[in-house]
């Protein structure tokens, strides 16, 4: 651990060393220090994109967590149903195998011209970003529940759908999990790109705006901003699935 | 032979499903198409796929916009293995490494590797080195870090028996790491070049002369709708192309 | 016979060509512990796939109570040989499951866990999850679950091959008692010939695929049996005999 703060003090001094001993252009990139005072002035400064970082971060997670949730509600019982009724997987499979090949980013031009550059556009562009691994993970987890449940399920005489909502949705938790952590990290890397190509505000559009006017402080800032915030809504989801979970894997 | 299976529709209805879903899609495609102006139906789009591959749109054919993004994402898939493998390795094997410089990596990890294309733009400009550089940022995460994994989980009886047998430092790193974190490695690689292709078409969204992504990004602007879908078909193609390829070389290269 | 709990009527399963079993036809007495052993891959599974209603016979019935066997209206269970103790409910919540879904009294469910788990050495681990308990607690919890529901027809396929021979002794005896004091029907298949004179009152022994019965062995010893009484012994080898041959 200790090692660790050596290592990135020891980065952060060097970057530092480097732009104010000229080395690298002052152009070009911005030492840390004034990274750390462009951080500290956007968070009230709405210059010069017109809206403080407070207002981008919003926006941005707004928008986000929005195609995330809206994903994790359709794509979840999609795959699951997939999972375990034939019929609903035969029906749904081929089309999700055509789609699923194109990368989000791809859907930005369509999505745009058909629904414009609002926050519908982008959720819209971040849900069919995000529902990729919820259905996939969901359907994997209800196709790896061990026969021998279902078995136990139906010799008690359990109807279909209870042995579906009483075992094999439990079991198929974990799987579950990781398909929805996926796919927040789908979600939020889609969003930056829907906010650099298709829209006004956000912290994708700020760290667009801070290249075209050559601001590589903001740039970073952003950058900064969007990694961390990535990294926390992560570790949330994982405190989550503990507490959800927390009767293990299977051995 | 599951009891539910045996319960099932019968095999012959349920054989049609997939076949008519997909009619669902197209018709839906159609039907959508003729009621909004802005959306080209599947027809149009499959007569501009097959036209585009022979006649030039603007002085390049759709071959060479192909090529272009190809060759962008191979040159910085060749550099992310070359550097991932390397770091991955470096990181598993020395523990003072990884103890000092992990850190620096885990922080710049969760910034997407699109979020890097305006800063390297500013640095690289907009020809050919951005893309690649934004295309090996987005390809040589998942080769380190899987890497690293299939290198620090190596089961320590395998390192300690080729010890026993006399293995030097070089041979021990041939013939029991590399091949023992090959499994890992391989699954960080096809993670990678799909990570890669799109990071790739991203960066050619953004600002390029050329290129898949290059095309999409110009079809949106001049509301080119046949051109968008046609080049979504291409880029998803190449991205299929490329699992499969993958799965295949898999099962060669790492039969176990 | 009238009285019979479970009565199976020339069962028959073929897949396509292969004739698996072939017109098994016996009767298991209420309460009573019947052994089935065979030479190894001689359908014993497929048996048990078509006791416990997994798999529909090809031709045959299987009665229970007179009627024909149905899992919704009969409480049947079945033990297999892999764990089958949900991971994510504790050890208690899994011996409840089956009278959950059956929908027993709650105060028939206290009591039955009670009963079950006490016999099964499971208190002092009620409030844990599967993965923090050993392999031969694991397979115990499955008993306990099945048991609880004091069954009209209870399977077992091999529940202790997996586990320490240290442990099936202890487990052999405590089935035993869980058999008496629920006066439930069980059914037992295993491979190992020592256990099946151990534990049965009657001893069915099969045949090579096309699976048929060979013969039926009763068997008169008293209870807890004695694995080095001649008598014992004479069983165990008359009936090894029987498999070898085959």
């Amino acid at each position: 651990m200790l090692r660790g703060a050596v290592g990135i003090c020891g980065f952060l001094l060097l970057w530092e060393c480097a732009v104010q001993l000229g080395a690298v252009s002052a152009q070009q990139l911005c030492p840390p220090s004034q990274v750390a005072a462009a951080f500290f002035t956007k968070l009230a400064d709405p210059r010069p994109d017109g809206a403080t970082l407070g207002a981008h971060f919003i926006a941005s997670s707004s928008v986000a967590l929005g195609g995330f949730l809206l994903a994790c509600l359709i794509g979840l019982p999609l795959g699951l149903a997939m999972g375990y009724y034939q019929p609903v997987y035969l029906l749904a499979n081929p089309i999700f195998e055509l789609l699923r090949p194109i990368p989000p980013i791809a859907w930005i031009p369509i999505v745009t011209l058909l629904l414009g550059i609002g926050a519908q556009a982008r959720i819209f562009i971040i849900f069919l970003s995000a529902v990729v691994p919820c259905v996939i993970n969901a359907y994997t987890g209800i196709r790896h529940v061990p026969e021998r449940y279902i078995h136990v399920g139906q010799s008690l005489g359990m109807s279909r759908w209870r042995i579906f909502t009483k075992i094999c949705i439990p079991c198929a938790l974990p799987t579950l999990f990781v398909g929805v952590r996926l796919s927040l990290n789908t979600a939020w890397t889609a969003l930056v790109a829907a906010e650099m190509m298709a829209s006004v505000r956000g912290l994708g559009y700020m760290i667009q705006m801070g290249r075209l006017l050559i601001q590589p402080d903001i740039i970073i800032t952003g950058m900064l901003t969007i990694g961390s915030t990535g990294a926390l809504m992560s570790a949330l989801l994982s405190l989550i699935e503990k507490r959800l979970t927390k009767w293990g894997a299977e051995r | 032979m599951n009891g539910f299976s045996e319960r099932a529709a019968p095999r012959r209805l349920l054989r049609l499903l997939p076949l008519l879903s997909l009619l669902a899609f197209l018709s839906v495609w159609h039907l959508a198409a003729l009621c909004t102006d802005l959306l080209a139906t599947p027809l149009d789009t499959a007569k501009a796929l097959a036209g585009m591959l022979f006649f030039p749109t603007s002085k390049v054919t759709l071959l060479h916009h192909v090529w272009a993004s190809l060759c962008r994402v191979l040159a910085a898939y060749a550099l992310a293995i070359a550097a991932g493998v390397l770091l991955g390795v470096l990181f598993g094997w020395s523990r003072r490494f990884h103890d000092y410089c992990y850190p620096i990596f885990e922080l710049l990890r969760p910034i997407p590797p699109i979020a890097w294309i305006p800063l390297i733009i500013m640095w690289l400009g907009i020809g050919e080195p951005s893309k690649i550089a934004v295309c090996f940022i987005g390809s040589v995460v998942p080769i380190l870090v899987n890497t690293y994994f299939g290198v620090s989980r190596l089961d320590p009886t395998y390192l300690k028996s080729a010890k026993i047998l006399g293995a030097g430092q070089r041979a021990l790193l041939t013939h029991v790491i590399l091949p023992g974190a090959l499994p890992s490695i391989l699954t960080g690689m096809k993670v990678a070049l799909s990570s890669g292709w799109v990071c790739v078409i991203a960066a050619e969204m953004i600002a390029a002369r050329k290129g898949l992504g290059y095309l999409i990004i110009r079809s949106m602007e001049s509301g080119d709708m046949v051109h968008i879908l046609v080049a979504m078909i291409l880029i998803g193609s190449v991205n299929f192309l490329f699992s499969w390829l993958f799965s295949k070389l898999e099962g060669v290269v790492c039969p176990w | 016979m009238s009285d019979a709990k479970v009565q199976v009527r020339q069962l028959t399963k073929g897949f396509g060509e292969l004739l698996v079993l072939d017109n098994l036809t016996f009767d298991v007495r209420p309460g009573e512990f019947l052994c089935v052993v065979g030479p190894t891959g001689c359908g014993k599974t497929t048996l048990l796939n078509l006791l416990s209603s997994w798999w529909t016979p090809t031709q045959g019935e299987i009665c229970i109570d007179g009627r024909a066997m149905d899992p919704k209206t009969q409480n049947l269970s079945f033990v297999f040989q892999e764990s089958s103790a949900f991971p994510w409910l504790t050890v208690e919540q899994n011996v409840q499951f089956g009278m959950k879904e059956k929908r027993f009294p709650p105060e028939l469910i206290a009591q039955r866990t009670r009963e079950v788990m006490g016999l099964l050495d499971l208190e002092s681990v009620k409030e844990k999850y599967c993965h923090e308990i050993s392999a031969s607690a694991e397979q115990r919890v499955v008993i306990g679950r099945s048991f609880a529901l004091h069954p009209d027809f209870l399977l077992m396929d091999e529940p202790y091959a997996q586990l320490d021979i240290k442990f099936r002794l202890h487990l052999e005896d405590a089935i035993l008692a869980l058999n008496r004091s629920t006066g439930s029907t069980c059914l037992f298949v295993t491979h190992n010939i020592e256990e099946a004179v151990y534990l049965a009152q009657r001893c069915i022994v099969l045949s090579n695929k096309p699976t048929s019965i060979k013969a039926v062995r009763t068997i008169d010893l008293p209870y807890p049996r004695d694995t080095c009484s001649p008598e014992f012994i004479a069983i165990k080898d008359e009936i090894t005999e029987m498999i070898k041959w085959w």
